[in-house]
Formats: C-alpha cells, sequence, structure tokens
C-alpha cells in the first residue's frame, strides 16, 4: 500500500472552525502558551521574543477545555480565548458542508479518516443525506424495531482477516481488469484542470492502482508514463481523440452525457482556451468550445455498438466504459449499452461536479444518483444481465460513506471528482469557468495561476484521501461483518432511512 | 422558412453599485505588504490611489468568495463572512439567489453559468421537488442554444380545433377561431409594486420589442406609448399594442370602448356572471380575445370547466407573489385525516390541466399561470405542469435592480429609486432578462429533443417528480422485503 505522508496545506492561515484569539494589548509575550500547547498552535521562533499569530487550525477546540494543557487556563494575562472562526461560517453549502470541505482536507493532510457525522453526511436533507447505515454493533447508529433486528441478525461484526477492497471492473468476457478501491478519479480534461492537477491524479491512481480519466479534452505527453492508469475519455466534442490516445490504454470511456449538464454538451468558455489548450484539442486559441449533444452520429443502440466496435477493433483488449447521465429511462439505456458491448455501465447523477455549466441544467436536469442506482442495478438483474456489467455510480459521492452508501444501493464502484480537487484545496467557490479560472491554481491553465500546485504535493494529498477512504470503508464493512466490498453490493438492508437528520 | 425569433442582448450595467455577497474586512495590524492584490484576480484589493503605501478599503462586492487573501495573509488580518446586505435581499421564497441570478441576467443577457456542481438543497417545496427529464441516445436531440436546429418557443393563445372538417370538394368547413400567437410563453402580467409610467414605458417597450404583452390595469390609465398622440394615430398604435387592458369586476366597473375595441386582447376579473360582459366585448370587437382572470383557489377546475363550455378561450391563473393558492384547500393525509393547507402553482396548474384532458377540453383554452414565476427553470416546469404560457410579475422589476425590500410598501424610500428610471434603460435590461430566460428554456429543450414549446405542455412524462421517484425506487430499498442474495 502506497505510503501516507503528511501534507499539509499550503496556505499559512488554513481555515478551520476554532479561532484562536491573542489580544496583544494584553499578551506580555511570556511564551507559557507556546509551551503548554501540545499540537503547536502557539510558537515562540527561536531568536524572537514575541509568539507568533496562533496556527488555529491545529487546535482541538473547546475538547481541550478540561486538558491540563488548555493555554486558555495557562495564560496569566487572560489574553486568549477562543471562538468559531467567521472563515468557517461563511464557507461551504448544503452539498458540500463547511464540515466535509474541512474534513476532507483534513484527510488529505493526514491519510486518516475522520469519524462523526458532521464528516460523514451534507445538509441537502435528502439522498445520501438521508441515509444512514444499519449497524447493529454497540456504536449503531440505527434504531430499528424488532422486525429489523430479526431481518440483518446475521450481520455480526468480524476482526479477523483481510478485508478486501478490490473490485472488478470488466465482468464480460475478455481481459480482466479489477481495482484495488472500489473508486477511480472522474474525468478532467485538460483545460478544465491545470496539467499539474491530472498529473497528480494520475500518480495517485497508479500508486492505489486505480484509474485516472482525462476528461474530453486529449491526451497530454506528460499523462503517457501513468499509460496504465489512464482512462481515456471519448466525448461528443472528440477533442483530442486518435487513434494512438485510444490503443495506449486499458479502459476507454464512452461520454454520452454528463450529470452537471444532461443533455448539453461540455463547457469550456473562451478565457480557458489558451495556446496550449487550443493545441491539444486542435482548436483556436480563446475560443469557447461547447460540444455538441448527443452523439450526432449515434441515434440508437445499433449505432452505439457501430462505436464501441470502432474501439474493440482499434484496442482489442480494452474496457469500454459508457458514461451516461441519469434521465427516467436510465435502466433500459444501461440494457442497451449492455448489448453494444460495454463493460462498464458508469451512471452520473444530477448534483455532480463541472468546470462550468449552466445552473439551470446543474439544479433540474435528470434526476440524483441515489435514485437512478437502484434503478438500473435491479433492472439489470430482471434482465438476468447484473453479473456481466460493472455499475460505477458517480455525481455527488464527497466521502466514503457516500461510496458505500452507493455500493449498497447497488453499484460495484464509484468515480470521484470534486473530492479529489477539495483535498488540492478547492473551496467550492464555483468561479472555475470565468476568466483566468480557478482563483486557487487548481481548475485553471493560467500559466501563474496553476504554479500553485506542486505535482508531488498534489498527488501525496490525493494518496493521503484515497488511504483514509479506504480506512473507512475497511472499517465499515468490518461492522457489517463482510469480508470484501463485493458483499456489499446491492445490499439494502444495510441501509435505513433517516428522516431526523440535520445539521446546524 | 421563417425567420428565426432572435432576442438581442446588449450588456447593460446597473445604476447602482451591486450587493456582494461576501464582506471583507481588513484588520488593524495589516502591514500593507500587497499579498492580497497579489492573490486576488477579482481585483477587490487594491493599493490607495493617493498614497500607495497603503492599501485601500476592500471592494467587497467583487469577492467572489474564493478565500485566497484570506489564507495567504501573512499577518492573518484579513476576515470573510457573508454579505450581512445580501443576506438580507427578499425573503424565503424570492431569495437572495434568485434576486442577484436575475440582476445578472438582466445586465447581461447572459445564462448564468458556474463551475462546481449544484449546491443547493436536495429537493424542496413546489417547483423544487420536480426534475426535467433529458434524453439519453436514442432519440435524437438537438443542440440547445448552440445548435443549428431550430427550436420553437412560440405558443398560441386561443381556441385550438381538435380536428378540422372538410367538404367533398376538399374545402375547410370547420370555422377556424382566431388566435394569437406570441413568440415565448412569457408574458408581463400587473406588478404588485413599483407602478410608475416609466416603469410602465420600459416594460411598454420590451413587450413591443419581444413581441408579447403586458397585462396593464385599466383603471390606472395607462395607454402605451401612444396615449399622448390623439386621433386616427392614436388608434393605430393601439392596434400594435402590446397591451391586455384588465378590467376589475367588469359587470359593475365601465370600459373605454375605444381602447377596448383596438386591442387584441382583454382580460377580466373573474365574476360569477362575467359572461355576460363577455358578450358585450365581443359585440363590440368580434376580433379580440377574452381572458379570464381566475384565482387558484377551491374549486379552480371546476370554475375552469364551466368557463370553457361558456366558450371562454383563454383563462389565466393566477396565484400570490409565492405561487400559494388563494384559501386553503381541503386535503386527506396519509391516515385519511383531512386538513386545510395552501397549494402550490406546480400541483393545481397539474389538478386543472388534469381536469380539462379527462373531460375531452383541453385545447379549448389556453392556460396562462401566473404567481411566484422567479426563474426561468420555473416557466419550463409550469408548462410541463400543464400551463400553456406563464406570466411575469416580480422579475421584471429587479431586471430594474429593485431588491424586494418592500421599503416601498411602507411608504420608505426606494433604495434604487425605481420612479426614476431610464424607460430605455429599463426595457433593456427587460429584453436581457428575457433573453437569458428564453436561452435557458431552450437548453431544457434541447436536452429532452424537443422541438418546440408547444410540445412541452403536460408532457409529465418528461419531468421526475419527488414524491413518485422516493416512492418508485425507495420503497423497494427500504421496504421490510428482505433480500439477501448478496450480488443480486
Amino acid at each position: 500500500m502506497p505510503t501516507v505522508k503528511k501534507a499539509p496545506s499550503r496556505f499559512p492561515n488554513e481555515i478551520s472552525e476554532i479561532e484562536v484569539t491573542r489580544d496583544v494589548s494584553k499578551c506580555i509575550s511570556c511564551g507559557t502558551c507556546a509551551k503548554v500547547c501540545p499540537f503547536g498552535v502557539h510558537e515562540r521562533k527561536t531568536g524572537y521574543n514575541r509568539v507568533s499569530k496562533p496556527l488555529s487550525y491545529l487546535c482541538i477546540g473547546t475538547s481541550c477545555e478540561d486538558k491540563p494543557f488548555y493555554c486558555v487556563n495557562h495564560c496569566p494575562r487572560e489574553a486568549l480565548s477562543l471562538g468559531v472562526s467567521s472563515e468557517y461560517r461563511t464557507i461551504g453549502d448544503y452539498r458540500w458542508t463547511r464540515d466535509l470541505i474541512i474534513g476532507t482536507w483534513k484527510q488529505a493532510e493526514t491519510g486518516i479518516p475522520l469519524k462523526g457525522q458532521r464528516y460523514e453526511i451534507g445538509n441537502s436533507g435528502g439522498g445520501f443525506d438521508r441515509i444512514s447505515f444499519n449497524f447493529q454493533d454497540s456504536e449503531g447508529r440505527g434504531e430499528m424495531g424488532g422486525e429489523d433486528m430479526a431481518r440483518t441478525s446475521h450481520l455480526t461484526p468480524h476482526t479477523s482477516g483481510a478485508i478486501s477492497t478490490e473490485i472488478e471492473l470488466n465482468k464480460r468476457e475478455g481481459k480482466k481488469l479489477s481495482i484495488k478501491v472500489p473508486f477511480y478519479g472522474g474525468g478532467m480534461s485538460f483545460g478544465s484542470v491545470s496539467l499539474s492537477v491530472m498529473l497528480a491524479k494520475a500518480k495517485a491512481a497508479r500508486a492505489w492502482s486505480t484509474f485516472t480519466c482525462t476528461g474530453e479534452g486529449g491526451y497530454p505527453e506528460a499523462l503517457k508514463e501513468y499509460d496504465d492508469n489512464v482512462i481515456t475519455q471519448v466525448a461528443t466534442g472528440l477533442f483530442g481523440v486518435m487513434e494512438d490516445t485510444i490503443q495506449r490504454v486499458k479502459i476507454v470511456e464512452f461520454k454520452y452525457a454528463q450529470g452537471a449538464k444532461p443533455g448539453l454538451g461540455g463547457h469550456l468558455l473562451g478565457d480557458k482556451v489558451t495556446v496550449e489548450v487550443a493545441r491539444m484539442r486542435e482548436a483556436v486559441e480563446g475560443s469557447s468550445l461547447f460540444s455538441p449533444f448527443p452523439f450526432h452520429s449515434v441515434y440508437s443502440v445499433e449505432d452505439h455498438k457501430k462505436h464501441l466496435d470502432w474501439i474493440k477493433e482499434l484496442n482489442p483488449d480494452a474496457i469500454v466504459s459508457v458514461k451516461v447521465s441519469t434521465p427516467t429511462d436510465v435502466d433500459m439505456v444501461a440494457v442497451g449499452s449492455y448489448y453494444a458491448g460495454a463493460n462498464i455501465i458508469h451512471l452520473d447523477g444530477s448534483y455532480g461536479g463541472t468546470g462550468a455549466a449552466p445552473d439551470i441544467a446543474k439544479k433540474n436536469i435528470a434526476m440524483p444518483i441515489e435514485y437512478a442506482i437502484p434503478k438500473v442495478h435491479e433492472f439489470l438483474k430482471l434482465e438476468g444481465l447484473r453479473d456481466t456489467m460493472t455499475i460505477i455510480a458517480s455525481g455527488g459521492i464527497r466521502t466514503a460513506h457516500d461510496a458505500l452508501k452507493a455500493i449498497a444501493l447497488g453499484a460495484d464502484g464509484v468515480v470521484i471528482g470534486t473530492v479529489e480537487l477539495v483535498a488540492l484545496g478547492c473551496v467550492r467557490c464555483g468561479n472555475c469557468e470565468s476568466g483566468r479560472g480557478c482563483p486557487r491554481g487548481i481548475a485553471t491553465t493560467d500559466p501563474e495561476l496553476s504554479k500553485a500546485i506542486d505535482l508531488e504535493w498534489g498527488a501525496q494529498r490525493l494518496i493521503n484521501l484515497y488511504a483514509a477512504w479506504r480506512s473507512e470503508i475497511v472499517d465499515v464493512l468490518k461492522r457489517f461483518g463482510m469480508k470484501s466490498i463485493k458483499e456489499l453490493v446491492g445490499r439494502y438492508d444495510c441501509l435505513i432511512e433517516n428522516h431526523e437528520i440535520t445539521q446546524d | 422558412m421563417p425567420k428565426k425569433y432572435n432576442i438581442e442582448v446588449i450588456p447593460t450595467p446597473p445604476r447602482h453599485t451591486p450587493i456582494g455577497k461576501f464582506e471583507i474586512e481588513r484588520g488593524a495590524d495589516c502591514i500593507n505588504c500587497g499579498r492580497c492584490a497579489i492573490v486576488c484576480i477579482y481585483e477587490v484589493h487594491k493599493r490607495q490611489e493617493e498614497d500607495l503605501r497603503s492599501m485601500a478599503e476592500p471592494v467587497v462586492y467583487r469577492c467572489k468568495g474564493c478565500f485566497s487573501c484570506i489564507q495567504e495573509c501573512p499577518r492573518a488580518t484579513l476576515t470573510i463572512r457573508d454579505g450581512t446586505d445580501y443576506s438580507r435581499l427578499g425573503d424565503s421564497y424570492w431569495t437572495p439567489e434568485i434576486i442577484n441570478t436575475n440582476w445578472y441576467q438582466a445586465e447581461t443577457g447572459k445564462i448564468p453559468v458556474s463551475g462546481a456542481g449544484y449546491r443547493g438543497p436536495f429537493s424542496g417545496e413546489g417547483f423544487d421537488s420536480m426534475w426535467t427529464d433529458m434524453s439519453e441516445i436514442v432519440r435524437p436531440t438537438r443542440d440547445g442554444i448552440h445548435g443549428r436546429e431550430y427550436i420553437s418557443t412560440v405558443v398560441e393563445i386561443g381556441r385550438k380545433l381538435p380536428a378540422i372538417k372538410f367538404d367533398s370538394h376538399g374545402e375547410i368547413v370547420s370555422p377556424i377561431p382566431s388566435t394569437i400567437n406570441v413568440p415565448l410563453p412569457i408574458i408581463f402580467d400587473m406588478l404588485p409594486f413599483g407602478r410608475f409610467e416609466n416603469v410602465y414605458g420600459a416594460m411598454a417597450k420590451a413587450a413591443s420589442y419581444l413581441d408579447t404583452f403586458m397585462i396593464v390595469d385599466a383603471r390606472e390609465g395607462f395607454m402605451g406609448e401612444g396615449q399622448k398622440a390623439k386621433g386616427k394615430r392614436q388608434k393605430a398604435r393601439w392596434e400594435e399594442s402590446h397591451l391586455i387592458p384588465y378590467i376589475t369586476q367588469p359587470t359593475i366597473h365601465g370600459f373605454d370602448v375605444d381602447w377596448i375595441n383596438a386591442c387584441k386582447m382583454v382580460e377580466l376579473e373573474y365574476e360569477e356572471d362575467v359572461m355576460g360582459v363577455v358578450n358585450e366585448v365581443k359585440t363590440l370587437n368580434p376580433g379580440t380575445s377574452i381572458s379570464v382572470r381566475v384565482p387558484f383557489g377551491d374549486n379552480v377546475a371546476g370554475i375552469v370547466e364551466e368557463l370553457t363550455y361558456a366558450g371562454i378561450e383563454v383563462i389565466h391563473l393566477y396565484a400570490d407573489l409565492n405561487g400559494q393558492t388563494f384559501g386553503k384547500s381541503l386535503i386527506k393525509n396519509a391516515s385519511q385525516q383531512t386538513f386545510r393547507k395552501s397549494l402550490l402553482i406546480k400541483d393545481m396548474t397539474q389538478n386543472v390541466h388534469r381536469h380539462l384532458v379527462d373531460l375531452k377540453i383541453r385545447d379549448d383554452v389556453t392556460l396562462i399561470v401566473s404567481g411566484g414565476i422567479a426563474m426561468a427553470e420555473h416557466v419550463a416546469k409550469a408548462i410541463i405542469c400543464g400551463a400553456d404560457l406563464t406570466a411575469i410579475d416580480l422579475p421584471l422589476l429587479f431586471a430594474l435592480e429593485c431588491r424586494y425590500c418592500k421599503n416601498c410598501q411602507e411608504d420608505l424610500a426606494c433604495p434604487v429609486e425605481l420612479k426614476d428610471v431610464n424607460s430605455e434603460w429599463g426595457a433593456q435590461r427587460m429584453i436581457n432578462l428575457i433573453g437569458a430566460w428564453r436561452n435557458q428554456l431552450l437548453e431544457i429543450l434541447g436536452a429532452m429533443g424537443l422541438r418546440e414549446v408547444r410540445r412541452l405542455r403536460g408532457e409529465v412524462g418528461r419531468a421526475i417528480f419527488l414524491e413518485n421517484i422516493e416512492k418508485e425506487t425507495f420503497d423497494n430499498v427500504f421496504a421490510r422485503e428482505v433480500s439477501h442474495d448478496a450480488n443480486g
């Protein structure tokens, strides 16, 4: 397993819940706080008289109150106080709450999963945020009557033996392919994100023996050393798609639609089409690139099959994934894809991430992934195809818990995207699309801004995040008494609906 | 091929400093190092022009909440918080986000586009409890606003025949009722406030440019741009007029016969014996379309049925400003207890539409729905629920920078001085807004593979309703039926 190494925030002031305030008019720079705090919140650098500004994000908060090293109690001049920071109150939204963002940062820094509801679910009031695990052990949160207890009494935790998080991506004939963790990185094109972000994702994918995806903007040269862990995407714009890019990879992804903008093509606004991006996409610098919708060569399952045959002709060993959005007939689409020869049906739910999409599309078109997964899972079972198709879900998978819930609802694994960017320091301000792109240097190809993400640091953050997710997944499986993630697929009985959950 | 309907949008900046989403405060221990000015790409932070040694006050309305300056400041002396004025905008229905997005569209005429995923609640009340569908692969779809295929947003106001009869010579024998074509399913409704001459002037100009209609209360005497010109000329202007005079209590009040004579359409307040007035107007001007304005409330479906059978061709169903119906309807809950509750136009429109479909008279009448139409998505969703077209009110005021502070309702000063709005400027802002709304409608239609908005009406099959999908999927998932086969 890849090594987890601490990868702290690249900012001098990391945002955290707690703000430690030092009243400089009272402080006499005695340095007591620096001596007592074991977490390094206070520091008096050698050669300095004054104590540095408190590093609030290292503080453990009010739980420190009864500890012998609580700085507030030790300060002889009562110059220190704890409070909730203004940044903490400002950051986050319903889907990605402040705690989910900050929690993801912490996991990317340390590689250790965070426990507690606020790090596991968001505040959207529906879908994953209203589903809990039906644990039967002493810590269990499920509240059930006798009938339910009887139904799940076979679920007894076991602690011995290794727990596998490996999943198969190809259940049909042909070359077998599996990944060691039940998730892989979603498509983000060169243009929507910077090259170092793409490379960091690829490096983390290689370290964890999983995959990352190019998105629809072509296959940058620098990505070639990661060929075995890269999925190349063929989307409606066919930007940067060449025979060579299809032949060098193990998985080819057909993007019919994207959850954040179902029924619409990709959007890359003119400002982000820099010289390099334009060259890669064989387009004109500065001109907005709107991919068409749908594939204008595909109006039937037969046309769809023709596309897949074309891929298999070029690369006979390739696993083909078909990425679709979630309309009401998504179950039929999944079956159609099977008959066209797809190995993976990748469902991208309507609340998924994007570099740019009309707000009206993000909120309104197609259904959330929570509904689409059981719909497709059940239908494939009815058709007798569930054992030959791999279902991959995406579009709003924010935490390891979301991933586990998606699997229990019937998916084999998940694709993640936004959470990777959050791990790299995204605050979800939503300004990826305009002007120079992301002000935090992630979703941008601006030569100046994109320097902000160092490849090694970024890869380590993602490796850490994956490690945290994997531990959490193992932990949950252990509590369910399962030895493999594959046992969780479609286990509705492991989930309960929780109407009571509210936050804030 | 007919000329494509196109709304030309022209960027039209606001007159007042915008209200920012965030507030940024620079602390006293700033060392004027200028790091914030380097990391901010939105020019919030700048040095003082008169004294370059110090930093200027942050230009907060430009802040987009990226936190870069906050996190990069070597003294950690910058603070960010949610904008107080911003979060106080509007109310719980007309949220700050809705007002702000309408401002943006009125300024730019562009569809609001952003990065990252959807940020809001999973679902909500009314229109927030439904999603529109899309077609994936098999149905031929158009490219929305970027495509070459023309998607029509024309709606016809008036009665449509279910079938046309021909005689033995192949000549049409059915009398074809006249209809009015509106190039988009949006007309302007009466305003709840801000009823100033210049605001009406802006609305009239925009309605005329867009070739749609605006409803004006006949008592207020606004007769459009041509009212000052007298004589024959006046009548000519009226015929091109895009005004729909609204007559309250028509059985009691008189009306300006000349004016009614000249208008393409008239709206009458619903009263029990409204048919008498309808016939009177019809006699005066047989070419006039008559709409009866009926409140969404108890027995609205029955009233609509009765009016339709009586020969009314257009019915304007209105709810309150927040899209709630008037009065409380009797509802039965799961345990068969009955209680009274206001309904939302999403459900009431469906009820009326279905009732008419069941009676096989749906195409005898055009339904205009209004009340709480706040965003482009509401237009599409109201049509899916069964409306032919919608009428809007508050968003037009937002186009004029209205903050919905409700000061005017308490006789306090309007912070954006609505009554001083220049009509040309206001009209362009409204045109921009409607242009952006229409483009969003095209995006939704394109995603569904529809080529005209008329086909969207009542197409509940092209929508996903929360209560249905919850039941359909989660009843099975959380049903207490046990299925232990692990891999299915």
